[in-house]
């Protein structure tokens, strides 16, 4: 039997390639269907990476209180009218919450830094107290953290981000070094560990972290703020509740009042994260499975077409002997062949296609994909060709004999 | 399947043997009761008008159809009964044939050609290129091995299909008109190696329309309207 098999498996490459740009032509829409599987999954795998590494710099356990919701569909009015959220509520939280660790009061503003001839743009300060390096997942790389003090005192000291630290600084040591953020000198005191782009967004390593106290002092004293509060991670209800009931109590709301700030939390991205990767997923699968069936219907046609002009070969193969189950399994493994082959071929340009990709986004074709692309071509192969090979196995042998 | 007895030395044993098609509005008998017995070794040869039944007489022997009704005891094996895997496996096993229009696929070498019958018959590949190595040779093409049919002549065509025809050892060879699509020398190389096929205990049958090839056979069968008008022996053998 595994003679016969390999006989057809010659039969089929033999049938391909006497007609190459047919078989291409016929492939194409499998080709198609492949690439679109694999360049979907690869995008989609790709951006689950770099959400999962942006989402690791929210963190889990952390919520971020603030005026308004991260995705949310309140009416701007009402929303407008929330008073700002407070630096002081910080103190409160980690005061009153049982279950709060930190809490650290952030505000932001862009700005450019130099140092000599040598200028940054576009970095975003941040002012915040010492509990920032609880409530954020940043390490220190060099230097340390602002202290307690300097936030009291208004010190103008800096910790850099690390693209920041690169280009001022070259390879030489920041640490105790002066730059400028707008016209303000400041001291270096410490570096930040490479972190990379949040979302594929937003750079978190040219950013500059100052003492929140100087930061109001410097730039605003009425600035927009936000709260990141750090609770124990084996409570996370219980803490989202009390952080809750906290901060009614700071804004005095009376029970029968809705909230007039927002709890975000990595979750609020994670559910519109899914629901934006359940779009692009069911477009892409949408138009995979409409190429992949245009793809085998002409295959299931170039297939009737093969078996016609092949009437008189099936006769003579059935004459001396060719079962209908060889016939029937040497035009089955012909389709399979194209198809795989088209699979494959998508395969290769989908990782191809990959590397392009991955300029933009961190994505890497995963295995699964590639044996999931050939299964699938597999099956539309046999789709597609069992009609034909069927037609071809009940042939009359003296019927195909005499055909011209 | 039943195994039916055939007396010794007989081959082919036609019973009553009917072949109608279904023409729309009129049913054709084809073949119209024909009683045959064939035994080893024989060289006939089968004439008779187009229409005549010949043809299809040649598909039943050759198992390529089935009657609709009668029997057909080959080599004790019942042919009427057998379905369409059954068919293939004694066609594959016990029939060469030879078609007028040599019917090789023109894809493949001379050797490849030959090989296919021992494909379908599972034969180990050295086996198979052995044996048809052979069958080349004893057709005169041992150094056209290599050539596709188009790079043959049509004489060395045919000699294709005859060792191909031989290549599975078969019972018997059927060759329907096989001189029919080749000039007179040819032929006659053609009908040399039937001879000498027949010399060394092949049984052939031949469908042929033309006197001077059924004279190389030692026994003729004439059709007429499906039935066997005549059935004699040939006395005197061309050389």
């Amino acid at each position: 039997m595994l003679q016969l098999f390999f006989e057809n498996i010659r039969i089929a490459v033999s049938a391909i390639f006497s007609s190459k740009m047919r078989s291409f032509l016929t492939a194409l829409g499998i080709i198609i269907g492949v690439l679109a599987v694999t360049l979907m999954g690869t995008l989609i795998s790709g951006l689950d990476k770099s959400f999962e590494k942006s989402m690791s710099m929210l963190g889990k356990d952390v919520f971020y209180i603030s005026k308004f919701e991260w995705f949310g569909n309140q009416d701007y009015w009402e929303l407008r009218n929330r008073p700002d959220i407070k630096p002081e509520y910080a103190e409160k939280l980690v005061e009153q919450g049982k279950y709060v660790i930190a809490a650290s009061p952030q505000s932001f503003r862009m700005s450019d830094m130099s140092r000599d001839e040598k200028s940054i743009t576009g970095v975003s300060v941040i002012g915040t107290t010492t509990d920032y390096m609880q409530t954020s997942n940043t390490t220190i790389e060099k230097g340390r953290f602002l202290t307690d003090g300097e936030h009291n005192s208004g010190s103008r000291v800096a910790v850099i981000g690390y693209d920041v630290a690169e280009e001022l600084f070259d390879n030489s040591d920041p640490i105790g070094e002066n730059v400028k953020i707008g016209p303000y000198k400041f001291r270096v005191i410490g570096v930040v560990e490479k972190q990379g782009k949040f979302l594929g967004l937003q750079s978190m390593d040219t950013q500059a972290i100052i003492p929140l106290g100087t930061f109001q002092r410097l730039f605003s004293r009425r600035g927009f703020f936000r709260l990141s509060v750090k609770v124990d991670k084996d409570y996370m209800e219980e803490a989202e509740y009390e952080v809750r009931s906290i901060m009614r109590r700071i804004r005095e709301i009376r029970p029968e009042e809705p909230d007039n700030f927002a709890i975000n939390k990595q979750e609020a991205f994670e559910t519109t994260y899914n629901s934006i990767k359940l779009a692009i997923g069911g477009t892409g699968i949408f138009i995979t499975v409409l190429s992949l069936i245009v793809g085998g219907i002409g295959i299931m046609n170039i297939m009737f077409v093969s078996v016609k002009e092949r009437t008189r070969e099936i006769g003579i193969r059935k004459a001396i002997g060719a079962t209908r189950n060889v016939i029937l399994s040497q035009f089955l493994i012909e389709a399979v062949l194209i198809c795989l082959m088209g699979g494959l071929t998508g395969l290769g340009l989908a990782y191809g296609l990959s590397f392009a990709i991955s300029k933009f986004l961190p994505s890497t074709m995963p295995i699964s994909l590639a044996i999931i692309a050939i299964i699938i071509s597999l099956v539309v192969g046999i789709m597609s060709g069992l009609v034909p090979s069927y037609r071809a196995a009940k042939l009359d042998p003296i019927e195909a004999l005499s055909y011209d | 399947m039943s195994a039916v007895k055939a007396k010794n030395g007989e081959m082919i044993v036609f019973k009553a043997v009917k072949k109608i098609y279904n023409l729309g509005a009129e049913n054709v008998h084809a073949l119209d009761g024909v009683d045959l017995n064939i035994e080893r070794n024989e060289y006939i040869s089968i004439m008779g008008p187009s229409g005549s039944g010949k043809s299809t007489l040649m598909n039943v022997i050759g198992c390529l159809d089935t009657p609709t009704a009668g029997t057909y005891v080959f080599e004790g094996e019942p042919v009427h009964e057998m379905d369409d895997n059954q068919l293939a496996s004694i066609r594959n096993r016990k029939i060469g044939f030879v078609f007028q229009t040599f019917n090789l696929l023109s894809k493949l070498t001379a050797l490849r050609n030959v090989e296919l019958p021992l494909i379908y018959a599972n034969v180990p590949r050295e086996d198979r290129l052995e044996h048809a190595k052979t069958a080349l040779e004893k057709v005169g093409l041992g150094d056209r091995m290599k050539h596709k049919p188009n790079e043959l002549s049509g004489g060395q065509r045919q000699r294709v299909a005859i060792a191909r025809a031989l290549v599975t050892n078969p019972s018997i060879i059927l060759a329907d008109e096989p001189t029919g699509n080749l000039d007179s020398k040819s032929g006659e190389e053609i009908m040399k190696i039937f001879d000498s096929l027949h010399d060394a205990g092949n049984t052939i049958i031949l469908v042929t329309h033309e006197r001077y090839i059924a004279e190389h056979a030692n026994r003729t069968i004439h059709l007429l309207d499906g039935k066997i008008r005549v059935d004699e022996k040939n006395n005197i053998k061309k050389n």
